[in-house]
């Protein structure tokens, strides 16, 4: 199967965007750091609350009456899938390059964003 | 492991670690998966045979490392693709024109070298993107604008290399003509500077754009004849404040003394912010609120007996729709002007704008936002974002699933042609362009299209042509898309900017004189780069090697 057909059998849509140049390191005391901070500047802007964001709109339509339409909400988002998205993308949310988000980075934001979802 | 064309797998191989000495082994890739990150994102040739793919990616962070792997790539006749940050989406996105280059990722080059609010410039390198310029320059509380394109995530050197454009001040949109000075990695791995850094130690880089001399700056946008890796821009000093208004016109006549009357108030610059046209009574809106129709579907909303006079119009008239909103007070059209600068000045700007439309009888104007600036962070939104020089994503709702779009596209390619700035070539662009789409049967119109006005003098005509998960209706698109560049090049139009798979088509139409001006292109491009490693392809450009041969 190639990889754009899984698009069709996966859910939601992650995308990119703000405003920080670097990221910081962990901080004390927060382990989510530097997944706050790749979300803040990678998705965040389409992925933030309400409907200006394109993100969260798509997703208020697809998941009416299932979920959140904020992805920061989800109580479902396993690792492997963020980890998906970012570098798969779907609809007009492209893939993000290892130039954008690293793999180290992409792993932090995925725990960052998985982070309510209970361990099975 | 994939390899470029023409080039032997054993000397891909010792490029290969020649390259990785210089940037680092994690940063040249060479594996399917990295390389499929590399592919367009919103190609019209995804999943298909011809569809654009890289056969690696180097990402180095300075000057130095891109004159290196210049030089690496002169001796193993690689071919090089060069990308900033690669959102190019629409226009080719991330993947090379001629496919199997090795695409020299510019994104680590990421550093805003100066911000100059005394005398409003920067200097950035390509992987610096407008939320990167922008959120520097909040963070340092820099009274300075940019201007941006509606997706902020994209590079401010790329985007002026494309010549993209904007949407505050007349002399801030378009993003080419307001850059002062680039740093370039010519083919044989020289760096150049032009305008004023030809000077060493140069102290007005950024103040004066020519130098002496050919000025050479425009020959490297639109192009592959050098690597810009540091380029200056003009900024705009912040504003006190922005008047944003409209004048409606109810019959369709007016349409042309309109154009005329915009034209002599911004050529005159009695108005410099980006004019905006929409025609409320043929549901078409201004530019800059196309995004709040997709969030809000307000143009969904007209009521069953005006669409039901909609499907009258042809070529935008109809007279029973221009009585239908005389009726109801609904203006055929409806001009935005938007001002920045001293609230006194603004004003008296909008009242001369005002006395120059009053001369078309029964024109109307309204002022819609008046305020000092800069306006609360958290209402920015109620505003299109960047005509405050605010960058967004918020643009992204085109296309985007949406209450009002249940079926999304997996993308679009933005067909854009230059037509001239009267009423009468926005009539004949519908007329041409509606009927050809009807036949070539492809999705651009609804009833009516309005030009934008991101440069001065001229209306840029544009179309989205959505790419869909179907190869079969992209190929029918891609085909029409073709035959579009054609018609309107059997006008005297031609694109802006195109996407790579339609650069070819683009340039045959600015064919005056047996083609003389592309074979100036390619006569350069022998002269400046004679192993042809740099962006093969681009905007039709191609190396000697190559001239012919390719697929």
């Amino acid at each position: 199967m190639n990889y754009r057909d899984l698009s069709t059998v996966v859910r939601g849509a992650l995308m990119a965007w703000c405003a920080l140049v670097t990221l910081p390191v962990h901080a004390d005391g927060d382990e989510h750091a530097v997944g706050k901070a790749v979300y803040q500047k990678w998705c965040a802007p389409c992925h933030a609350p309400g409907i200006t964001h394109p993100g969260t709109h798509a997703l208020s339509v697809k998941y009416a009456g299932i979920k959140s339409d904020v992805i920061l909400e989800w109580t479902d988002l396993q690792p492997f899938y963020v980890e998906y998205m970012v570098r798969h993308g779907m609809s007009v949310m492209p893939h993000f390059r290892k130039t954008e988000i690293s793999d180290a980075e992409l792993k932090d934001l995925a725990a960052y964003l998985s982070r309510n979802t209970p361990k099975s | 492991m994939r390899t470029p064309p023409g080039v032997s797998p054993s000397d891909y191989a010792k490029a290969l670690t020649e390259f990785q000495n210089i940037v680092g082994k994690e940063w040249v890739f060479t594996s399917d998966e990295d390389l499929d990150l590399y592919r367009d994102a919103f190609s019209p040739l995804m999943n298909e045979p011809e569809e654009k793919i890289a056969s690696g990616a180097i990402a180095p962070t300075t000057t130095e490392q891109v004159q290196e792997i210049v030089r690496i790539a002169n001796r193993y006749k690689i071919p090089l693709y060069t990308i900033s940050t690669g959102k190019n989406l629409g226009y080719g996105g991330s993947a090379p024109v001629y496919s199997g280059s090795v695409v020299l990722d510019l994104k680590r080059m990421n550093q805003i070298i100066e911000v100059n609010e005394a005398n409003a410039y920067c200097v950035v390198e390509p992987g610096v993107s407008y939320f990167d310029l922008y959120h520097y320059i909040q963070e340092k509380k820099l009274k300075v604008w940019i201007d941006c394109p509606d997706p902020g995530w994209g590079s401010v050197v790329g985007n002026a290399m494309d010549r993209g454009g904007g949407y505050t001040q007349a002399n801030y949109r378009n993003h080419f003509d307001s850059h002062c000075g680039m740093e370039v990695v010519l083919p044989n791995g020289e760096v150049m500077r032009t305008g004023m850094g030809a000077i060493p130690n140069a102290e007005t880089w950024q103040q004066y754009k020519s130098g002496v001399g050919p000025w050479i700056d425009g020959i490297f946008s639109q192009s592959n004849y050098g690597i810009v890796t540091k380029m200056g821009f003009w900024l705009m000093p912040e504003p006190e404040a922005y008047l944003r208004g409209h004048i409606s016109c109810m019959n369709f006549e007016d349409l042309g003394p309109m154009v005329e009357t915009l034209n002599y108030l911004e050529n005159a610059r009695i108005t410099a912010g980006f004019p905006d046209l929409g025609s409320p009574l043929l549901g078409y809106g201004p530019i800059g609120q196309v995004q709040l129709f997709f969030e809000s579907g307000t143009h969904m909303a007209l009521p069953p007996e005006h669409m039901k006079l909609l499907a009258t119009v042809k070529d935008g008239r109809s007279p029973e729709l221009e009585a239908y909103g005389k009726q109801n007070d609904i203006p055929y059209w409806q001009f935005w002007l938007s001002f920045h600068g001293p609230m006194e000045v603004i004003e008296a700007q909008w009242q001369a704008a005002v006395r120059h439309f009053a001369k078309i009888k029964g024109s109307r104007a309204k002022i819609v936002d008046k305020t000092h600036l800069p306006i609360n962070p958290a209402d920015a939104e109620k505003f299109h974002e960047p005509e405050l020089g605010i960058p967004s994503l918020r643009a992204f709702s085109i296309g985007a699933r949406s209450p009002f779009n249940p079926t999304p596209s997996k993308g679009h390619m933005w067909f854009s042609p230059i037509i001239p700035r009267t009423g009468e070539a926005i009539i004949k662009a519908n007329k041409i362009f509606s009927a050809a789409a009807r036949e070539l049967d492809m999705p651009l119109f609804r009833t009516f299209t309005l030009p934008a006005c991101f440069w001065e003098r001229s209306f840029i005509f544009i179309l989205a042509t959505p790419v869909t998960t179907d190869p079969a209706t992209n190929k029918k698109y891609r085909e029409g898309f073709k035959k579009l560049i054609a018609i309107g090049g059997e006008q005297g139009w031609g694109e802006y900017r195109t996407a790579p798979l339609f650069q070819e088509s683009v340039m045959n139409v600015y064919s005056f004189n047996n083609h003389v001006l592309h074979r100036f292109h390619e006569t350069l491009k022998d002269a400046i780069d004679p192993n042809g490693i740099l962006s093969a392809g681009r905007y039709n450009i191609w190396p000697k090697n190559l001239r012919g041969k390719r697929g």
